[in-house]
């Protein structure tokens, strides 16, 4: 581990640079895309199916612009990934439990 | 990232500026030809006859119906375009049967001389299509892979705007202030300037063009959320599109379109006809439909009437039905494209493209001499990268407009009967930019743009002269037919040419006068230190970059 350590020079400040530049590519769709089931999910009985997939569609870009400048605002690049997968993880989960609200109602 | 929140956005732009900043100063310099690439393509055609002025629609009408019946037979759908300020011709195009193996057929539209009501024979070019096109559809990539170097140019460009509002201490009262001889502004100013006046554009423009691309870019999410049915379902819905009634295939005689345009004529109460739709032509199921002139952002049901050809009933349309979603979208999209724009507000939407890219340009030109005085003091010469910059600048900001230049002159210049002209046409354009990204790289710098400046004022300047020796199309014969789309065209040309003149001698100039001031400031330095003066190098190097973005401007 050490030898990789060194290896791959992962002390050297290009690392983090890196990792962040992952974070907000990777991790800033993945949450744009959560975001987005969430926003559909909420809006669905409001505005109908298609317009509230639309609407979140359409709002994944700001989002997806939040998350990045948001990655590269924070201290740490660790920090900017547990950020994201926190908020990523809460709406998914959260798109879910509004998914088995809605089953009831309809059913 | 860095100490506080802005250093880190001003980090974080200048980064996410420079990394795709050619890419982005290449979609915006042709996205603006955009906005007049019906009359760059009908000044490519220079076959086509000139303006005829004081033609009723009737007759234009009826010169397009005897080609099509002559000539297009068995297409279903026709399509006839009047001639308007844009194209001063009258154009009739239809589909063609798709080929085996593809989805759909080629469109093609062909030009009518009215004198004769023949079809116009032109060279064969892409015109100014392929210039708009090169801005989202990037030349020689798959069409795949530049939807996403452009999407991923757009994001980048997007999160630019953002944090360039963010790192920006006093936007509102720029916003507001006018710096007229307010001192010399340094490339920041500029930069700053072009950004801010502009900026709603900036934002427009860039957010617009992602959601062009919308289901392609957030495929992951669509697809999670619609299977292939409920996503046809969706796009209709987003999409709506006139209704019409398909072939019955049972003959008929249609009225003249002429006729059944009068009726159009009384429900408008103008004579405002932009194109005319025919859907099953010469069948019981005939309907025809006329389209006023887009004068309106959103959607306005008034601009259609459709009516049956062969009883001349207007049928009563059911208007589109948008969502608010919809009408967002379709609102952005047209505010992209400046379909509705009359001819002065295409003019402000051609300057305002053009301040974007200025814009970019400048926030390329920032980054060299923020680093310049730093890397000059290297022993070795300035880092690889630095020289890399300063070369794609001076090849993108000054080569760009020399290769579309190119594009122009080859149109003129290439055979008439070479096998694929009009692929030709594109290659010259980017065999020219090549060349001129590479030669900055054996040319110092303060050398390099003057030159390019030079060559590029010289071939916009002569542009005009080739095309009168080429073409009869010519400022002589365009001026007293009142052909703007002709003559407008020639025109413009001889303004960037004067402009890129102008920037070239101003660079020479304030090259001359620098190497002055340093002379004499190295004499007078011992007096400065005494009387505590700054030394005037800063305010020379700023005006050589007001000068350069003159140039930018034109």
């Amino acid at each position: 581990m050490p030898y990789l350590f060194n290896k791959f020079n992962l002390a050297s400040h290009r690392w983090p640079v890196f990792s962040r530049i992952l974070a907000a590519t990777i991790g800033g769709y993945a949450l744009a895309t959560a975001c987005s089931l969430f926003i559909s999910q909420l809006l669905l009985n409001v505005v109908g199916k298609y317009q509230a997939i639309h609407i979140g569609l359409m709002l994944t870009f700001i989002v997806y612009a939040c998350a990045a400048i948001w990655v590269f605002s924070v201290e740490s690049a660790s920090k900017a990934w547990l950020g994201l997968i926190k908020l990523t993880l809460f709406f998914t989960i959260t798109t879910w439990l509004l998914m088995q609200f809605t089953d009831v109602i309809r059913s | 990232m860095k100490d506080n929140f802005r250093q880190s956005m001003k980090w974080f732009h200048t980064w996410v500026g420079l990394i795709v900043g050619w890419i982005l100063f290449f979609m915006f310099l042709t996205g603006t030809m955009g906005y007049f690439y019906q009359e760059i393509t009908r000044w490519m055609e220079p076959e086509r006859p000139f303006i005829e002025h004081n033609i009723s629609n009737e007759q234009l009408l009826d010169t397009a119906q005897a080609y099509l019946n002559k000539h297009a037979q068995g297409i279903d759908g026709w399509d006839i375009y009047l001639p308007n300020v844009r194209d001063q011709n009258l154009r009739v195009g239809w589909r063609h049967p798709a080929e085996p193996g593809k989805k759909r057929g080629k469109y093609k539209i062909k030009v009518l001389d009215i004198a004769t009501g023949d079809k116009v024979a032109s060279r064969a070019t892409d015109g100014g299509r392929l210039l708009y096109r090169m801005h989202y559809r990037l030349h020689y990539l798959s069409t795949d892979i530049s939807y996403w170097i452009v999407g991923f140019c757009s994001m980048l460009m997007l999160l630019a705007v953002i944090t360039g509002v963010v790192i920006h201490k006093k936007i509102f009262s720029d916003f507001f202030t006018f710096r007229a001889k307010k001192g010399l502004p340094g490339w920041l100013d500029i930069h700053n300037v072009l950004s801010v006046i502009a900026l709603p554009f900036h934002f427009m423009i860039t957010y617009s063009g992602l959601l062009f691309f919308l289901f392609t870019y957030m495929a992951l999410s669509t697809n999670l959320q619609t299977n292939d049915d409920e996503y046809r379902e969706m796009r209709k819905e987003i999409y709506p599109r006139t209704a019409h009634l398909e072939k019955a295939n049972q003959p008929a005689k249609m009225l003249d379109v002429s006729v059944l345009y009068q009726q159009t004529k009384t429900a408008w109460q103008d004579d405002d006809l932009s194109y005319v739709e025919m859907y099953a032509a010469n069948d019981i199921n005939a309907q025809v439909l006329f389209v006023r002139h887009e004068t309106d952002i959103t959607y306005n049901p008034a601009d259609e009437v459709m009516i049956n050809a062969v009883t001349g009933e207007v049928i009563a349309q059911q208007a589109k039905e948008y969502t608010g979603a919809g009408i967002i979208h379709n609102g952005f999209f047209s505010l992209h494209e400046g379909q509705f724009a009359g001819p002065l507000a295409r003019w402000i939407y051609f300057f305002t493209g053009l301040i974007g890219t200025a814009m970019i340009a400048s926030g390329l030109i920032l980054w060299t001499t923020k680093r310049k005085p730093q890397q000059m003091k290297k022993p070795n010469g300035p880092d690889f990268g630095y020289r890399l910059v300063e070369q794609l600048n001076i090849g993108t900001i000054v080569g760009l407009p020399i290769a579309i230049a190119m594009y122009f002159y080859a149109n003129r210049l290439l055979p008439l009967d070479m096998v694929d002209r009009a692929a030709w046409e594109a290659h010259v354009m980017f065999i020219s930019w090549a060349i001129l990204l590479i030669y900055p790289a054996f040319r110092p710098a303060a050398k390099a743009w003057p030159e390019q400046l030079t060559l590029a004022a010289l071939v916009y300047l002569t542009l005009p002269l080739v095309n009168a020796l080429t073409t009869d199309k010519h400022l002589a014969n365009s001026l007293p037919h009142q052909d703007w789309n002709f003559a407008g065209f020639d025109l413009t040309f001889l303004v960037v040419g004067c402009c890129f003149a102008f920037a070239a001698y101003k660079v020479k100039v304030l090259q001359a006068s620098k190497r002055f001031s340093k002379q004499s400031s190295k004499q007078s330095s011992k007096q400065r230190v005494q009387q505590n003066k700054p030394p005037v190098l800063a305010a020379s190097e700023s005006l050589l970059s007001l000068q350069q973005v003159n140039k930018e401007k034109c």
